[in-house]
């Protein structure tokens, strides 16, 4: 029995780096420290496994799934690579070298996610932080339209709630947490204080914030269903806070306004920093998807939405992002990796995911890998494979690997290198 | 009242996290994506009993699901939690900036005798049958 400890989660955006893994004749048999779905991800990483490589329903050896994977790709006129948020950096790496081998079109899941995100911040830029930081300093939370209770349901415990800090000594009670959102949810029921916002409303807000914090007197009496008094007593109290912070998610990025919101919310923010400390920080889903931008990033010049079709990176979101790739029937051909975009994506584009060569790297069985032509079963990064991951604040965390895959079934980044011999790329 | 307009809500849940980590063909993932999440008003508004189907529309489609009793939300607001079922009701357009709108639609939920699809169905309404 081996006891691994200071084990990264590969689930979501927070990268909790303190459990407690027990593997007992190479498989997991405990954790330690784990949210539910953590523990799940651990616990039943061998179930509803994918069995073997296939080429059309046909189970085939591993050697003839990478030749037909690279002879769809290399046969494409408009390849689209998608997913990498849930692997680790160097199979995004490769992805984005097969991508330009390709002369195809590199793209990952923020695009559904917080590419709105992205397109605002590079508009106007980012008052960065870390966790480390939130976790120390600060005393004004807030969550806006983001619900960690349930999509990241260790990130008030350990970093911006319950999590006692150098200058935050009794933790939860040093702090003051406001969630606004649409709905009730269990952050806003463990909030001070809910603000309650009409739905695609939260632009109006933002800029009403705004507007209060420099000093304006507001007219309306109430501004996106929330009263003049508690959106000036909020400015107030934002401005009077020592170290404040936004945590904002999809509920500003996937609704109307989508990166004006998050335009809006860094004005505010940036307003803000004339009278105290304040900073906000995208809940990012995918445990790596903050790693897909960055690697994305360091090789092309771009987070997402990369065309490699003249030879050289070009980046345009709208029409490089994978929702309109296919929307417009462009791709035709896709390399899925770590990703299920049947799951994801509305109907209306699956349809047309479903009419071209799909190729799909995972380790379970999902509906893309359902709909693809090629599948090829891979080690879970994290569990059966090591490998860096981006947390949501940006930090690079290392991942382990805890038990060995089955035989012949390989990493992510070593069957893209597979692919990428095949199609006549440089070897490593 | 048989038909209702709503808004609707799609997001993640913790269960829909523990079941896709067993599998997204496992019971687990599919009853936490395969409902919807109504106020009990709203639910005794379109006289639904519990085991009853519900049928979702939108300008871009619809799709029937189950529901479920939830005591956060307020009259009119529908949760869907993320998933292939929710995604029979969302467009694609994306405005130029990739990312379509999941939060926030207008909708209509009725009653419905129409049966909720398996996976298996769903993906195979999509044109995937290459299994």
């Amino acid at each position: 029995m081996t006891v691994f400890t200071d084990v990264v989660c590969p689930f979501c955006g927070c990268l909790c780096d303190d459990l407690e893994v027990t593997v007992e004749d190479g498989h997991v048999k405990g954790v330690k420290n784990a949210c539910g779905i953590s523990r799940s991800k651990f616990l039943n990483h061998e179930k509803n496994r994918l069995e073997a490589p296939t080429v059309d329903g046909v189970e085939v050896p591993l050697e003839k799934a990478v030749d037909a994977a690279a002879d769809i790709l290399s046969t494409s006129m408009r390849p689209l690579v998608y997913g990498l948020s849930s692997t680790e950096c160097v199979a995004i790496a490769k992805a984005v070298e097969l991508a330009e081998l390709a002369g195809g079109v590199v793209d990952n899941t923020s695009s559904v996610c917080h590419g709105p995100t992205i397109l605002a911040l590079q508009q106007v830029g980012e008052s960065k932080t870390t966790l480390g930081e939130v976790k120390n300093r600060a005393d004004l939370v807030i969550f806006w339209g983001s619900n960690p209770s349930q999509a990241h349901l260790r990130h008030i415990i350990r970093y911006s709630g319950m999590a006692k800090g150098r200058f935050i000594p009794n933790g939860r009670k040093d702090r003051y947490i406001v969630a606004v959102d649409i709905r009730k949810t269990g952050t806003t029921r463990l909030a001070d204080e809910y603000v309650k916002v009409e739905p695609n409303r939260d632009f109006e807000l933002l800029q009403a914030l705004r507007a209060a914090v420099r000093g304006h007197e507001l007219l309306a009496e109430s501004v996106a269903g929330v009263p003049r008094e508690k959106v000036t007593e909020l400015a107030e109290r934002m401005k009077t806070a020592k170290f404040g912070i936004v945590f904002f998610g999809l509920g500003l990025t996937q609704s109307e306004g989508r990166h004006m919101n998050i335009d809006a919310a860094v004005g505010l923010v940036a307003e803000l920093n004339n009278h105290t400390k304040f900073l906000l920080t995208p809940m990012r889903g995918h445990y790596n998807v903050g790693g897909a931008n960055t690697v994305t990033t360091w090789q092309t010049g771009y987070p997402y939405a990369v065309d490699f079709s003249r030879g050289y990176p070009r980046y345009n979101p709208g029409e490089y992002t994978s929702i309109d790739m296919l929307a417009r029937g462009e791709a035709d051909s896709a390399l899925v990796i770590a990703s299920d975009p049947v799951s994801t994506f509305p109907a209306g584009v699956v349809r047309n995911l479903a009419k071209i060569p799909v190729v799909t790297l995972d380790h379970k069985v999902t509906p893309t890998t359902m709909l693809s032509k090629v599948v090829i079963p891979v080690a879970t990064a994290g569990v059966e494979a090591e490998g860096t991951a981006y947390r949501m604040d940006g930090v690079p965390l290392r991942l382990s690997k805890l038990v060995e895959p089955r035989e012949g079934v390989h990493s992510d980044a070593e069957v893209l290198e597979m692919m990428i011999k095949r199609m006549g790329g440089r070897a490593y | 009242m048989s038909k209702l307009k709503v808004t609707l809500v799609s997001g993640r849940t913790a269960q829909q996290g523990i079941g896709l980590e067993e599998g997204k063909t496992s019971d687990n993932y599919v009853k936490s994506v395969n409902h919807v999440q109504l106020c009990p008003e709203d639910a005794a508004k379109m006289k639904l009993k519990e085991g009853d189907a519900v049928s979702v529309e939108t300008r871009h489609g619809s799709v029937v699901v189950n529901w479920r009793p939830s005591k956060e939300l307020e009259g009119g607001m529908v949760f869907f939690p993320y998933g292939p079922w929710a995604n029979q009701v969302y467009g694609y357009e994306t405005e130029g900036t990739g990312t379509p709108i999941f939060k926030g639609i207008e909708a209509t939920v009725a009653p419905t005798k129409g049966k909720v699809k398996s996976i298996e169905e769903l993906v195979k309404s999509l044109g995937g049958d290459r299994k």
